[in-house]
């Protein structure tokens, strides 16, 4: 991932000739730095809507289901079912998200021959995995308070489940940010795609009760796959859908970072100059 | 110095390729030379300086740059709105790799562009005459050995224009200066050689006036 990002870079640095790795390091430093500043200070309270969003989806969710007399869903308690379901899917949809329009929100940036596409898709998504790491504990010590059971029985597989959804959003947000800065016309569709993505990855009913032949479609959907896997990792009794695999999941996500790599590769300057 | 080699660019439109803007580009910059280009608006000047600077690339051609560039300095780029001042001022040390003395370079930033408390606001709330102070500011912190300047001694008030003309000429005396300009006694006072930018070409003037002479001929004919 360095060598993409700093192969096009012929730097001669002001005191002594930095290396195109030692560039890039600082580059990435200054970046991490410049999006934190913007994610969390860029409107009035930007960081108290970063923690409230996904608590209010969780409260709007219980309160459905709650209405709906509905106490749990595959042999686990309902909060834990949906909140834990939610967290693993914003891990994909906000880091894909900010991925995808990482180019646009530094354009002025790319004024300074230093700095490339791939450097900011690259950045950002580090830093939503970081927020999301936080975003994640936070509420689930809110739960705690609550006397929710939050403490997973497999946290290896719980890390697995959204450490893969994480790399899924890096490869979506790649793909999604070249395609989106060549034609304009695709992101559209993009923003199409993502629309459905929250009701068939199964964040608000079990894909397990779906009936065949629906089911294999709906698995079809790497993202549904992590959110079993860190429902399942979290109790591990959760009656999950029987084609789990992880190896999808993280197939889909390994291709499609190498995808987005590649297409940075090739159209990095008709990103800039448009 | 500087290589230019057969550089050729052309833009992507909405309904395909564009027009050659550069067709075939060469020269060479010798080191503690000022060069001036010039040519009509929309003949491709802004687009060299950006291919010299590295930010663009060209289609076809190469640019060698065997020296300290700086990236174009100008108008509206390298700013981010919905960041102050200082926190722009910042990022560009970074990137430049200078994190050790970055309380240095800050203040004599903050000193030079005089934009007061502006300096802890957004830039997207500062006028074009405060930004284009801070664009210069940030410029002058650095040592390169080349700049390339599209016309930012135009900006700013009376005052600020003063005192960036006399640093733009401390600067020309132990840097090398590129730069664009459509004012004549601007070119005169900082430039001694000239680039002439016409249909895609680029013709070579050791002195600058015969530059502007060759240029104006050509548009009165």
């Amino acid at each position: 991932m360095l060598l993409i990002g700093t192969c096009m870079r012929m730097e001669n640095s002001l005191h002594h000739p930095r290396s195109s790795a030692s560039i890039t390091l600082s580059v990435w430093k200054a970046l991490f730095l410049r999006e934190a500043l913007s994610r969390f200070f860029s409107s009035r309270g930007a960081w108290f809507w970063l923690l409230i969003d996904p608590v209010f989806h969780v409260a709007y969710l219980m309160v459905v289901f709650t209405m709906m007399r509905v106490s749990n869903v595959g042999g686990i308690d309902i909060a834990t079912w949906i909140m834990i379901g939610l967290l693993a899917f914003f891990m994909f949809r906000v880091t894909a998200t900010q991925v995808t329009n990482s180019i646009s929100a530094n354009l002025a940036l790319f004024a300074y021959r230093q700095v490339k596409p791939v450097d900011t898709a690259l950045v950002r998504a580090a830093l939503e995995g970081v927020l999301m790491v936080a975003v994640t504990l936070i509420l689930l010590t809110g739960a705690a308070l609550f006397g929710h059971s939050v403490v997973p029985s497999d946290p290896l597989a719980v890390l697995e489940a959204f450490f893969g959804l994480w790399l899924a959003g890096i490869g979506f947000g790649l793909i999604a940010s070249v395609a989106n800065g060549l034609i304009r016309e695709l992101g559209k569709i993009i923003h199409l795609i993502m629309m459905p993505l929250y009701i068939i990855s199964g964040v608000m009913f079990p894909i397990s009760a779906v009936p065949e032949p629906y089911q294999s479609w709906l698995l079809l959907n790497p993202v549904a796959h992590g959110l079993e896997a860190a429902r399942l990792g979290f109790v591990p009794n959760y009656h999950s859908v029987p084609d789990l695999s992880m190896g999808f999941l993280y197939g889909f996500a390994l291709v499609s970072i190498f995808l987005g790599l590649a297409l940075h590769r090739r159209f990095a300057l008709r990103l800039i100059s448009l | 110095m500087i290589v230019v080699e057969n550089v050729h660019k052309r833009y992507m439109t909405d309904h395909g390729f564009g027009h050659w803007v550069l067709k075939g580009v060469s020269f060479t910059i010798p080191p503690k030379l000022n060069v001036g280009l010039i040519g009509a608006n929309g003949a491709g000047k802004s687009t060299l300086l950006s291919i010299i600077g590295g930010v663009d690339q060209p289609n076809k051609g190469r640019v060698e740059r065997l020296c300290r560039v700086s990236w174009p300095m100008g108008f509206g780029g390298g700013l981010q709105g919905t960041l102050t001042g200082r926190q722009n001022a910042k990022f560009v040390c970074r990137i430049h790799g200078f994190e050790a003395d970055l309380q240095d370079r800050l203040r004599s930033i903050q000193n030079f562009a005089q934009i007061g408390a502006a300096f802890d606001q957004p830039v997207k709330t500062y006028s074009s005459g405060m930004r284009s102070r801070l664009q210069f500011a940030l410029s002058l912190a650095f040592d390169f050995d080349v700049y390339i300047s599209d016309e930012v001694t135009a900006a700013g008030d009376a005052a600020f224009r003063k005192k960036a003309a006399a640093a733009f000429k401390d600067l020309a005396d132990h840097a090398s200066l590129i730069m664009v300009s459509h004012d004549e006694t601007t070119l005169k006072q900082f430039c001694s050689a000239g680039i002439w930018i016409k249909d895609g070409k680029a013709h070579w003037f050791d002195q600058i006036d015969d530059a502007l002479k060759a240029y104006k001929e050509d548009q009165n004919s």
